[in-house]
């Protein structure tokens, strides 16, 4: 059954098909978040929310449209409401940067942990258009109609962000870049369809 | 490398920019992806970040807890039993989420000691109530849940001297659920949690506590505990959560301490930022 026929059922009333579509995409949703924040707790919390929401907003889902799209959206806006909360213009550093262990002999590992710091120092638009595109496996045109932009804008955006990506990257790879507190990028959050 | 050349390779890059992001998504027609894999071949920028996209590509995927699954299925479960429409929705959603901090907090190794005293107060004062065959006043009712709102506040204190900083953190968000923000809290319990907000050598605890602490911002003598606790705080990360939470109860008294903070030399240049936006909103 399609996400979107399960998701119809789950609308009209069905709720125990929720469960068919939380075992297709909770890990997705779960490392949606945990790339953009790091924080497993907080992402286990938002992937509880997004869930909430389909039930709670279930009405509100349009049969026929695109489920996963609609689905991200609501992901989007519970972090968003979060954000909201956690007064987006502050930087969160130091505490929350992942730990990377320079001596560990698994050089994948170190490469992964690199990774992720290097995402953590993008600008949050950057960030959350290449985890969009890149791990959720959604066109640029469902995240322009996410977003609210034109696809070229996404396009553009993908591009810098991966031009940020590999400076920041190789400024860690060759430990050069020494951060202090109060000059990461965090870049500010100004919400869905204005960012650029 | 002539100047021509440059130009050359700069017109291919400007186009292969272009062209980049549908490629690294594989949608490009047959023709124009063998061009691009020949540019990214020979052009260091552009072959520099379809590396980095195929390098993000093999991240491992993390797993969540258990507990992610079982919060779904007793929401579910609610939602099927038709309690769904008539609970409170936010009521019921914070109830999945203290129902499983509460399993993450007792399942705790250390917390068995504590949790075997909870058990032996619990049975005692079980006994005590069928002793009496179920026929007590209201207020022996009174009593007996007086006595198990200190026996629960004494698990609190107690875990808040506990070494791990997760359990004090649980300790914290514990005491949330007990103390109802309608209701008075208890004196104990909301000194002890000022005095974690001060000391707690952990930044997520003493954040935890800050947060518990604001539900009791209509009270003058919490107000006063916060902006006190302002003055000795050094990480800028609790700095700015206070001084946003004094710009929320709208303390004036508030001010000076601001003020005072704003001619520390040293202090974080975003926690300033926040300070005179605390006293512009404040003054």
């Amino acid at each position: 059954m399609s996400d979107e026929e399960l998701m119809a059922q789950v609308r009209s009333g069905v709720g125990e098909l929720l469960g068919v579509l939380f075992e297709r995409y909770h890990l997705a949703l779960f490392n949606f978040y945990y790339k953009l924040t790091c924080e497993r707790a907080l992402s286990e919390d938002l992937v509880q929310e997004v869930f909430f929401r389909i039930l709670k907003y279930r009405h509100s889902y349009k049969p026929e449209t695109p489920f996963r799209a609609w689905m991200y959206q609501i992901a989007r806006n519970a972090r968003v409401d979060h954000l909201r909360k956690r007064r987006p213009e502050t930087s969160w550093e130091p505490e929350m940067s992942p730990a990377i262990t320079p001596d560990d002999p698994a050089q994948q590992k170190q490469e992964t942990a690199l990774l992720h710091q290097a995402l953590m120092e993008l600008t949050e638009d950057k960030r959350e258009v290449l985890v969009l595109s890149r791990f959720q496996d959604l066109k640029y045109e469902d995240i322009a109609q996410m977003m609210g932009c034109e696809v070229n804008t996404v396009k553009v955006r993908v591009h810098r962000a991966l031009q940020d990506l590999r400076e920041i990257f190789r400024g860690l790879e060759s430990g050069k870049l020494v951060r202090k507190a109060g000059q990461r990028r965090t870049g500010s959050w100004t919400g869905p369809g204005t960012l650029q | 490398m002539t100047d021509d050349e440059m130009t050359d390779q700069e017109m291919k890059c400007e186009k292969a920019i272009e062209l980049l992001p549908d490629y690294l998504q594989g949608s490009l027609d047959d023709v124009r992806m063998k061009q691009m894999e020949a540019h990214v071949a020979q052009c260091a920028q552009c072959g520099d970040e379809a590396a980095l996209w195929h390098k993000l590509g093999s991240m491992p995927e993390v797993q969540p807890s258990p507990m992610l699954r079982s919060r779904f299925e007793s929401m579910l479960e609610t939602y099927q039993e038709g309690r769904w429409e008539k609970a409170n929705l936010t009521s019921e959603r914070n109830k999945f989420q203290d129902l499983s901090h509460l399993l993450n907090w007792v399942r705790r190794p250390s917390m068995s000691a504590a949790w075997a005293a909870v058990l032996v107060v619990a049975a005692f004062l079980g006994g005590k109530y069928m002793d009496r065959g179920g026929s007590q006043s209201p207020d022996e009712v009174k009593k007996i849940h007086q006595e198990l709102t200190d026996m629960r506040q004494l698990v609190v204190l107690s875990m808040l001297q506990q070494q791990s900083a997760s359990e004090r953190l649980q300790a914290v968000s514990y005491s949330r659920n007990w103390n109802a923000p309608q209701t008075a809290p208890d004196p104990k319990v909301l000194s002890a949690l000022m005095h974690t907000l001060q000391y707690d050598q952990s930044v997520d605890v003493r954040l935890a506590a800050l947060d518990a602490l604001t539900r009791y911002g209509s009270r003058t003598d919490v107000r006063k505990g916060l902006i006190d606790a302002l003055e000795g705080q050094q990480s800028p990360l609790v700095q700015v959560a206070l001084i946003d939470a004094l710009v929320d109860m709208h303390d004036p008294g508030a001010v000076q301490q601001l003020k005072k903070l704003q001619e520390n030399p040293k202090l974080d240049p975003s926690v300033r930022k926040r300070a005179d936006w605390g006293v512009t909103q404040l003054s």
